[in-house]
């Protein structure tokens, strides 16, 4: 599902015009794989890939003011959790939608997203490879 | 010499641990504690004499171990020692231990006084609620029920003694803090208490709420202190929904855990007080659960111990991952301006070229004369041996099947009957059909405009 839908949008973007702009490419390819990666079977049900998604969508339209989805959830404030190591907060940071979770299901969450972009990086590397061969 | 004892209860823990966790120690030592109450509940005679005698010794090896799962060994161990005849047959064995009460046998426990003391400090020792309770009575009785039972317990708990000494120390700078935290308290029962609560912490095994259930009924017939009772109400109430949750999950695991659970239960009852600490603890275990399944994806994180390194090794991990894809997708984007439209024939190629690699190859040759035929064969062959394992995703193996059957009405003639049956063993995998019929609609447009070109 992950692949088929990374090269699907690379097709797309290779058949879109090519513009010389290479940031335009790289930026179009970046947003092709997080995409890909999130709308990939094993992930759909995760936060992370909504998340992720969501950002996605927020970037692809920067003139949206006002941003309808709010997640209600009610999670104790960042500073008021003692028990958790201080890096966590750099996981929250790292993992799409890490700021909403609690830490056990941050923990899940970051070994649900490794799993895809290390997935997401071999279908790279193997693309390169094939193209460049 | 413990372990020739119980390397053949290993092998029955593994079919019925509930638990993922890889503790080697608490794996092996819990399955032997498992197995034997299992083996020794029904005929408490000499069986029971042996099987504490293996559990203590199991103990003492464990206890000098300075894993983390030594406490939760030695907890179980404990628990499981003394549980065995109470718990087992819940209620003939524990009917006895309250006539005990009054007048505790002081024969084998002699030191019992200061014994409870020692256990009391001693944060292994506190993991076992009837030794480490307030009330040195409890403690006699159970005790006492396990003599009654015919086993010399005393003589092989003073035994356990030195062995728990040499354990606790071990293992001080674990639960010093919260040790301390709890001499501060209420003197011997905060200490009990904090000392039980971190032997729940160390003790990795899940279903506490379950086993503090039984630990609450085992307490009251015994005729604990005050506190106990109160607790172990307090516990029943919190418990019962930790407890469904873990009969649930039990009973999806072992369904023969239930039972052997009860015998765990008493572990738990020196520590936890409330169902606040009930719920930390299993919100703790679940944490280090997930700690371990992260220990297990992050590469080379097998050597790394303590949360602290482990989440920066996980952060560094998940940083680099996030920078290969950048600098992949960079040079994805050099690579990709002279192949444009290599993308669509790859696409309809790669499909069934991902089902059946050789098969394929010549009926792609005769369909399609592409110029830069070269480029995109080995792509294919690429794309069929490492995306697929490399994914190792088995829907994105099928998918290519049901997308090209589901194009096959639309392409036509332009396949031949062979992919047809390529395309029937698809669909015989596949279990994603509507989500890969989905997704491939969109190339399907394409794929008539190659059948126009062609």
């Amino acid at each position: 599902m992950q692949a088929l839908h990374f090269l699907q949008a690379l097709a797309r973007i290779a058949r879109a015009a090519p513009k010389p702009a290479h940031s335009a490419r790289t930026r179009q390819i970046r947003h092709a794989a997080y995409a890909s990666m999130a709308h990939s079977s094993r992930s759909s049900r995760r936060t992370w890939s909504r998340a992720l998604l969501h950002r996605l969508r927020q970037r692809q339209r920067p003139g949206r003011l006002l941003t309808v989805r709010r997640r209600v959830r009610i999670v104790t404030p960042i500073t008021s959790r003692p028990e958790e190591p201080a890096r966590a907060e750099t996981l929250r940071q790292l993992v799409p939608g890490g700021r909403g979770m609690e830490y056990c299901n941050l923990l899940e969450e970051t070994a649900d997203y490794v799993q895809c972009l290390r997935a997401q990086v071999q279908l790279m590397q193997t693309l390169l490879d094939a193209f460049s061969s | 010499m413990d372990r020739d004892l119980f390397s053949h209860i290993d092998t029955d823990l593994n079919s019925i641990s509930y638990l993922s966790l890889n503790y080697d120690h608490f794996d092996s030592a819990l399955s032997s504690i498992v197995s034997s109450p299992s083996a020794a509940p029904t005929p408490p005679g000499p069986n029971d004499s042996l099987v504490l005698r293996e559990l203590i010794g199991r103990l003492g090896t464990i206890c000098n171990n300075k894993s983390a799962s030594v406490g939760a060994v030695d907890h179980s161990a404990n628990t499981s020692c003394y549980s065995t005849p109470l718990s087992s047959p819940p209620k003939s064995s524990l009917h006895p231990l309250p006539n005990m009460n009054p007048n505790p046998n002081p024969m084998p426990f002699a030191p019992d006084p200061g014994f409870a003391d020692r256990a009391a400090r001693m944060p292994c020792f506190g993991g076992g609620p009837h030794m480490a309770m307030s009330g040195q009575l409890s403690r006699v009785s159970s005790s006492q029920s396990l003599m009654d039972a015919g086993m010399t317990g005393g003589v092989q708990l003073e035994g356990e003694l030195p062995v728990r000494e040499n354990g606790s120390g071990g293992r001080g700078a674990n639960n010093g803090r919260k040790r301390k935290a709890g001499v501060k308290g209420k003197g011997k029962e905060a200490s009990l208490a904090s000392s039980g609560t971190v032997n729940s912490k160390i003790s990795e095994e899940d279903q506490s709420a379950k086993r503090c259930r039984p630990d609450c009924k085992a307490g009251e017939k015994k005729g604990g202190t005050e506190e106990k009772n109160g607790n172990c109400s307090e516990n029943n109430n919190g418990d019962r929904e930790n407890k469904n949750d873990s009969d649930s999950n039990n009973a999806n695991a072992k369904p023969v855990e239930p039972p052997k659970d009860y015998i765990h239960v008493r572990a738990r009852r020196g520590q936890a007080t409330d169902s606040h600490s009930l719920a930390e603890r299993v919100r703790r275990e679940k944490i280090s659960e997930r700690m371990k399944l992260l220990q297990d994806l992050v590469p080379g994180c097998n050597k790394v111990t303590g949360k602290a390194v482990m989440l920066d090794e996980i952060i560094n991990y998940v940083q680099s991952l996030q920078r290969q894809v950048e600098f992949l997708s960079m040079k994805l984007a050099t690579v990709n301006t002279p192949s444009d439209v290599n993308m669509d024939n790859l696409l309809q190629k790669d499909m069934p070229q991902a089902c059946s690699g050789s098969m394929q190859q010549p009926l792609y040759r005769s369909a399609f004369s592409y110029p830069n035929q070269p480029q995109v064969a080995p792509l294919n062959s690429l794309l069929a041996t490492n995306s697929i394992p490399n994914l190792g995703m088995q829907p994105s193996s099928n998918l290519p099947f049901d997308g090209f059957g589901n194009a096959n009405p639309q392409i036509g003639g332009f396949w031949e009957d062979d992919l047809q049956s390529v395309v029937q063993m698809g669909f015989g995998q596949n279990q994603e059909a509507a989500l890969s019929s989905q997704s491939f609609q969109g190339s399907g447009p394409s794929s008539s405009d190659m059948k126009i070109e062609l």
